[in-house]
């Protein structure tokens, strides 16, 4: 775990999230001021679909702590079927992940615009489960 | 299945009668040279030389059907390899890779394979044809088959147009697998009989021996392991080129984001303090593992491919076959079955998302 004590370890999340569902479920948590830890940023794709797991692989290896994948119900994605496609790509990655023991640093939910709560308790729980995780064990490392 | 029982020499007018026929306008095949086999495209009939035993010579050079990867012409060409090139050319079909019309895949039975180095080092000890038994022999004296056939359970012929199946003595044992099989042989002048060819209990016995091959295997389970596993890796990307089923025109990691190079790799180093290099090691790995997850036929050409002799079957095909089992497919089983990633379940996988 490094020099870091685990209590004050703050971990780094990436979220890629749909516009039409996850990222609005975001802003709606904020502006109905629902409190979740500050531990995330957002990445707005236009689609779930549109998150190539390169992206995801990209994050870990930079050192993020964990990657958060928010899109619309299934059946509700904006272009049909972006989120079914979504849903095999992240399983692929998760699987691959899973050997090295990363599986556990990457979540996917589904999450639609009018969720904020929904969005607000899955941000505390990720925020809860990567800081017992500790940190990302290629945090900082020369690659 | 219909099928026709053949003698080693009748083979020879088999595969000169496709060409004849125009059935086919070229074909690979193996052919012997010196202590080896290697691939020949031959499209004169009087070239071809007596096929059997160099077809099943248990020696891997380079899998076939990276050779005719790209192959969208009409003229026709007629593959003779083994179950793991025949599934590699099933799945570039998927891919689109090659014109279905145009080519005619025929399977023979395999052993598993030396490298073919070690096979024209060893071969009279080898010989031309070994069975699992000899295979145990010569593994005691330090001559053992590739680590990807040792997991291999895909070794019959049981794959593409047609399969060229070895039965007791120097008999082979010819079937028409899909219609543009049996339309080949009987253009090749084949009486066709219906021919019991299940094989079940060699098949469950060939499975059962790769499975415990593959527990045996060392596993790559951290990524301080799979760091250490790669140490060596310079990036060269031979494991790519030889990959039968990469087939990008143009690779991520052949352009500037993927192979920064001078002002972009100062850029990159400055941006974290310090870069490895060649840059993009562990990415460039997880990367194309990510890419022939679903396709992935397990043939061991990337690790034969590699200079710096990484186990690459440790990595390519045992973490591609953990995905296939998620989407239950198997590269090349069937040309009709759609790439896992071009298709959906409405409900699925909801296990493995989090
Ligand atoms: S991977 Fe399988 S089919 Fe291919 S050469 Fe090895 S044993 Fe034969
Ligand atoms: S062939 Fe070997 S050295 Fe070259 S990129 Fe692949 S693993 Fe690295
Ligand atoms: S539009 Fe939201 S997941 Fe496709």
């Amino acid at each position: 775990m490094g020099e870091e004590a685990k209590e004050d370890f703050e971990p780094k999340i990436i979220g890629f999230t749909c516009n039409w569902c996850t990222y609005a479920g975001a802003d709606l948590a904020g502006t109905s001021r629902k409190k979740y830890p500050p531990n995330v940023r957002l990445i707005r794709l236009m689609c779930s679909g549109r998150l190539d797991p390169m992206f995801v692989l990209k994050v870990l290896l930079n050192g993020a702590d964990a990657v958060f994948i928010g899109g619309c119900h299934p059946g509700e994605c904006h272009y049909i079927k972006g989120n079914f496609y979504a849903r095999r790509r992240i399983a692929a990655i998760r699987t691959i992940l899973k050997q090295f023991g990363l599986d556990n640093r990457v979540r996917a939910e589904w999450c639609s615009a009018s969720e904020g709560d929904k969005f607000a308790r899955i941000m505390k729980e990720m925020a809860e489960d990567i800081k017992k995780l500790g940190p990302n064990p290629m945090r900082g490392k020369i690659l | 299945m219909k099928g026709t029982e053949l003698k080693y020499e009748d083979l020879e007018g088999l595969l000169k009668g496709l060409l004849d026929k125009k059935t086919v306008d070229c074909l690979i095949l193996p052919h012997k040279v010196g202590n080896n086999v290697a691939y020949m495209m031959v499209t004169d009939k009087n070239k071809i030389e007596p096929p059997a035993p160099a077809i099943f010579a248990p020696s891997f050079s380079v899998n076939a059907a990276n050779i005719v990867k790209g192959w969208t012409i009409k003229e026709k060409i007629g593959i003779v390899a083994k179950p793991c090139e025949i599934r590699a050319a099933i799945e570039l079909i998927k891919l689109k890779q090659i014109d279905k019309e145009s080519v005619l895949l025929i399977s023979v039975d395999c052993s598993g394979a030396f490298k073919n180095q070690d096979y024209a080092d060893h071969y009279g000890e080898i010989g031309d044809w070994v069975d699992s038994a000899k295979i145990e022999e010569l593994k005691g004296k330090g001559i053992a088959i590739r680590e990807a056939c040792a997991i291999c359970d895909h070794r019959l012929a049981d794959v593409g147009d047609i399969g060229i199946a070895r039965v007791d003595g120097e008999k082979v044992l010819v079937t028409g697998i899909t219609d543009m099989g049996l339309d080949a042989l009987s253009a090749a002048e084949l009486s066709l009989e219906d021919k019991e060819i299940e094989r079940k209990g060699e098949k469950e016995k060939i499975a059962a021996d790769a499975k415990k091959k593959e527990e045996e295997l060392a596993k790559i389970s951290s990524m301080e392991e799979l760091e250490e596993f790669l140490r060596d890796c310079i990036v060269c990307k031979n494991c790519r080129d030889m990959c039968p089923v990469c087939y990008c025109k143009e690779c991520f990691f052949d352009q500037p984001l993927g192979n920064p190079v001078g002002g972009d790799l100062l850029n990159l180093s400055k941006l974290r303090g310090a870069v490895g290099v060649p840059a993009n090691q562990l990415m460039y790995h997880l990367t194309r593992v990510y890419h022939v997850s679903t396709t992935c036929v397990g043939c061991g050409a990337c690790e034969d491919a590699c200079p710096k002799d990484i186990p690459l079957t440790r990595l390519y095909p045992v973490i591609a076959e953990k995905v296939q089992e998620i989407f239950e497919y198997v590269p090349g089983r069937d040309v009709e079955e759609p790439l896992p990633f071009v298709t959906y379940e409405e409900e699925e996988l909801e296990d493995k998302l989090r």
